[in-house]
């Protein structure tokens, strides 16, 4: 997927480890291209630096981003989250959803959400949605629905278990071609799965003895490479069955 | 200028540093600093709504913690605490989460000279897990000034205390950079010169002061290449997947 950008200096990091300070990008020696930055780069003057460790990523044409795992999420618009209600206004649904503040659901940002039908949800409920809006100095503002205005998977999640885990390993489990992890455990067991990228999993089985199964792998095979977690999966997999 | 000194150490040389990150479960960023003996676990909670009182609510506020091994908080303690803030104030970027607090927890395990050093590498270490924005790393020294003159780096608790005075210095860390060697730009020069912080204690001659800012500035880079490669082999561990 990733590729070496052919046109600038060689010595751009692209794929490799970078620190806090680092600068990466000279933008006076690319003066008629537009470069798209994602987290974790910021732009200071003439230069693009990094504000935080991790592995420097391009995708094709023009897309930069760090990437790296913490226990805390820093919302950015249309990504898909996990979120805990923790509070009910009038206008508006409190969400917890691990970042920095805490998130707005409007209560009209259902599908078919109008005054009258304002959906009830007691404190705790588990939400899947979506964030709308993610700038700072505000509150994020998530949404129940996709852009074209239909609930599509968005809503409250019931039953099952909720477990939390970095973003990097939720960022994995949503990757494709599908993680070996949950491709070996589907293969052999039907469970439901929900993963927010703010490091949030969502687990339901038909048995408990399930859920407990797929989220303890998930959660041990987190550290190991894609070939440890195939034989991990599978030895564990025959000694249940 | 060869001067005794504790295991044989030369006069620029550093005790053996370890640092690892991701070392408590609970807290959003974690890791823990030893410079031989010396020994400090630092904790990043946060970031949380809100700043406390007194702070500008346009910038993020960081609250420092200092817990000592033994004993009640003086002013020693309050002291390490503002200065921990007043330096990471300046190598964090303050305006990327606004209104909001991020509580560091420093706690000592053993002290055994060139205590600040070593908590400055140990919070930094821990705001790099938790993934809060840095402008870039700081790497500390701690300078000392015998009674015959001499200076030498990384003092040990027995070291310190026979000391003419010391001091202590707060650097930017070594950047890689994609721009040219030696070029004239002006704001990659003044990372490469800067100073965050300097803490001086007895008396001192100016010569003495900026022959020791010359001394510590020479181990800037390798201090870094140190703590650059102890944080990259866990996120290789980590990240080694994802690729």
């Amino acid at each position: 997927m990733e590729s070496k950008p052919s046109i600038h200096s060689s010595s751009l990091t692209v794929d490799q480890q970078v620190f806090p300070g680092d600068v990466v990008l000279d933008l006076s020696k690319m003066t008629n291209q537009t470069i798209k930055l994602g987290g974790g780069l910021r732009q200071d003057g003439d230069f693009i630096s990094v504000m935080k460790a991790g592995v420097l990523r391009f995708s094709k044409p023009n897309k930069y981003w760090v990437e790296s795992s913490h226990k805390r999420y820093v919302p950015s618009a249309g990504d898909n989250i996990l979120g805990i209600v923790v509070d009910a206004r009038s206008d508006n649904f409190i969400v917890d959803i691990k970042g920095p503040t805490l998130a707005f659901l409007p209560v009209l940002a259902f599908e078919g959400g109008t005054r009258r039908n304002i959906p009830k949800f007691e404190m705790g409920t588990l939400l899947y949605v979506r964030v709308v809006k993610a700038d700072t100095g505000m509150n994020p503002e998530l949404s129940c629905m996709d852009g074209s205005g239909k609930a599509a998977d968005y809503g409250p999640l019931k039953d099952g278990f909720m477990f939390e885990t970095s973003t990097g390993l939720s960022r994995t489990l949503l990757s494709s071609p599908t993680c070996p992890v949950l491709e070996t455990l589907g293969k052999k067991l039907a469970f439901e799965i929900a993963v927010g990228l703010n490091g949030r999993v969502w687990l339901n089985a038909a048995t408990p003895s399930i859920i407990v199964l797929v989220a303890n792998t998930i959660k041990q095979t987190e550290s190991m490479s894609p070939t440890q977690q195939k034989i991990r999966v599978e030895s564990l997999l025959q000694k249940m069955l | 200028m060869n001067v005794e000194r504790e295991g044989g150490r030369g006069t620029n040389q550093l005790r053996p540093m370890d640092c690892s990150r991701n070392v408590l479960s609970r807290a959003h960023g974690s890791a823990s600093c030893s410079h031989g003996e010396t020994k400090v676990i630092a904790a990043v909670f946060g970031p949380k709504a809100g700043t406390k009182k007194n702070e500008n609510p346009e910038k993020a506020c960081i609250e420092v913690i200092w817990k000592p091994k033994t004993g009640q908080i003086g002013k020693r303690e309050k002291e390490f605490e503002m200065i921990l803030k007043r330096t990471l104030e300046n190598i964090c970027l303050l305006t990327v989460h606004p209104n909001t607090t991020t509580s560091i927890i420093v706690q000592v395990a053993h002290d055994d000279g060139s205590l600040l050093p070593c908590a400055i590498h140990a919070t930094c270490a821990a705001l790099v897990d938790a993934g809060f924005p840095l402008k870039s790393l700081a790497v500390a020294i701690c300078c000392c000034l015998t009674e015959n003159g001499h200076i030498i780096l990384d003092p040990s608790k027995l070291e310190e205390q026979k000391m003419k005075a010391f001091v202590c210095l707060v650097f930017p860390s070594s950047v890689n950079s994609v721009l040219p060697e030696g070029s004239t730009d002006a704001s990659a020069k003044s990372t490469e010169q800067g100073i965050i912080t300097s803490l001086s204690h007895g008396v001192m001659t100016v010569d003495d002061y900026f022959h020791s800012v010359e001394q510590g500035r020479a181990a800037v880079t390798p201090l870094s290449n140190i703590l650059k490669k102890k944080m990259q082999s866990q996120f290789a561990s980590n990240l080694s997947k994802a690729g």
